[in-house]
């Protein structure tokens, strides 16, 4: 019961959260967004010819390409979902933060922290689970006389597309793991959006070690067949397991100091 | 009924909360009364399960804080007044109400009852400190609860408001209600309380009835002073 009371009322929060439109906003536009302009490279490349500047001209997968970008949506609910309980009611020294409401209203701090992620994993879902499908299908109207009947592509990459919302998921949750542990916003965002998006550390870290393959974007990437970076990359199924195995292990680590510390 | 017993809370090695005892009974108000950083805010922390304690206990009606169902219901508490600057005040009041389990019809009670149904769509982060004020008392009134924990319930408030407020939790106490406030104005837990307990330096220094602890001196004021100051029993004991 109290939990079920708990879930209510983090549902409650993000549907008065501004900040939480904005990062759903961000994962809505930004996966189709980027998948057609993508594809738009890719169509271009293929009426003229002149394929030199992409190394993927696959189009039966045309539109995946947009949820690592998409990501950056994902990472900043998970993100907001736990800052918002640490933002200062006012400006100033003293200020009150709503965590105190927070804990006041449910002690318990491992239901509290459950229903936190349980609100954020299905709102991520539900979102990413319009986003990805729908990137997918402007990807092969773009493509015109390039693509493939839906059928098609849905028998062809239906589980990729499956994976990729997954992968947005478990994105949220990672970064809502990281938020409750620092208990403060900017740093996870700076941290996680250019790992993301302009500086892979992963990458980079891939150049240097093959174990990179490991690390939860990459691995995790595989759900939805995104560029490796190593030679022998993992297959889907065991880079979700991987990247659900550094989300299970985050959130418990997360949990355990959330319990112990003083609010 | 709040009791706490041998309460203690060490930060840096240093105890902001050394070995304090006192109640709260229903139908009282007990003022908790000291100066700036003397261990107020630590005890009621506690008390609330914000903040684990070295040694001790502090329960309400028997049991911890963190053991009630849904304690709101229960236990009332206003204590920084935090709430998200960008939600409104009654989105704020919703979804608390929503964790413990509280009919909704309350959230516009509880606005009216503080006087902020004017304001109840306006963003908190543009409230002023007295109306914020007002909002984490509607919040701790949320529940009907049967015991009141107040810290500094007065910041804020204009001198209508101190008023108000006065009048508000002596007529919460003659319901048979709880209530304890915790403040650094003499005057004003001299003009509401029942009891007093009187904290310094992490410890208990006085506890009784208004008459018995300004007993032997001129006034509250005199005897608060004499009791923290550094003259007081506690002289020379600083950290």
């Amino acid at each position: 019961m109290t939990f079920r009371t708990a879930l209510a009322a983090e549902f409650a929060k993000l549907a008065s959260l501004p900040s939480g439109y904005v990062a759903l906003g961000l994962l809505l536009l930004l996966a189709p967004g980027v998948a057609v302009v993508n594809t738009s490279a890719l169509r271009r490349a293929l009426d003229t010819g002149d394929t030199g500047g992409l190394v993927d001209l696959s189009t039966i997968d045309a539109g995946l390409d947009g949820i690592p970008v998409a990501a950056v949506g994902a990472i900043v609910l998970g993100v907001v979902v736990m800052s918002s309980e640490y933002t200062p009611t006012r400006r100033g020294a003293g200020s009150g933060r709503q965590i105190t409401a927070t804990l006041t209203g449910l002690p318990r701090r491992v239901p509290l922290l459950a229903a936190k992620a349980l609100a954020l994993a299905t709102v991520t879902a539900l979102a990413s689970a319009v986003a990805v499908p729908v990137s997918v299908v402007a990807a092969q109207a773009v493509l015109g006389g390039h693509g493939h009947p839906l059928d098609e592509v849905a028998a062809e990459i239906g589980g990729r597309v499956v994976g990729g919302v997954c992968y947005l998921v478990l994105t949220a949750l990672l970064a809502f793991a990281v938020t409750v542990l620092v208990r403060n916003g900017v740093v996870p965002l700076i941290v996680l959006i250019v790992n993301g998006t302009f500086v892979s550390l992963s990458l980079l870290a891939s150049m240097v070690t093959p174990l990179a393959k490991y690390l939860p974007d990459l691995a995790g990437g595989r759900m939805f067949g995104a560029y490796s970076p190593v030679e022998d990359p993992l297959g889907p199924v065991a880079g979700g397991l991987v990247m659900a195995a550094w989300t299970a292990v985050l959130l418990a680590v997360a949990a355990a100091v959330f319990v112990r510390r003083d609010a | 009924m709040i009791d706490v017993a041998h309460l203690t809370k060490r930060r840096g090695g240093r105890a902001v909360v050394d070995d304090v005892s006192f109640t709260a009974s229903p139908g009282r108000v007990t003022g908790f009364l000291g100066p700036n950083g003397a261990g107020k805010t630590s005890t009621l922390r506690i008390l609330l399960g914000l903040d684990s304690a070295d040694g001790g206990t502090a329960l309400i009606n028997g049991v911890p804080y963190r053991r009630l169902r849904h304690p709101l219901r229960t236990v009332g508490a206003l204590l920084d007044a935090g709430a998200h600057p960008s939600r409104s005040a009654r989105a704020h009041l919703t979804w608390l109400a929503r964790s413990n389990g509280i009919p909704r019809s309350r959230v516009a009670e509880v606005l009216d009852t503080v006087g902020l149904t004017g304001a109840a769509r306006r963003r908190v982060g543009a409230f002023s400190l007295g109306m914020g004020q007002r909002l984490g008392l509607a919040a701790a009134l949320l529940g009907e609860p049967e015991v009141l924990v107040l810290d500094e319930p007065v910041n804020g408030l204009d001198a209508e408001g101190i008023r108000w407020m006065r009048r508000f939790l002596r007529d919460y106490a003659a319901a048979g209600r709880t209530v304890l406030l915790s403040s650094h104005l003499m005057g004003e837990v001299a003009e509401t309380a029942d009891d007093l307990v009187v904290i310094d330096r992490g410890r208990i220094v006085a506890r009784g009835t208004v008459a018995e602890v300004t007993a032997g001196h001129s006034s509250l004021e005199d005897a608060f002073f004499a009791l923290t100051g550094p003259g007081g029993q506690d002289a020379g004991g600083g950290a």
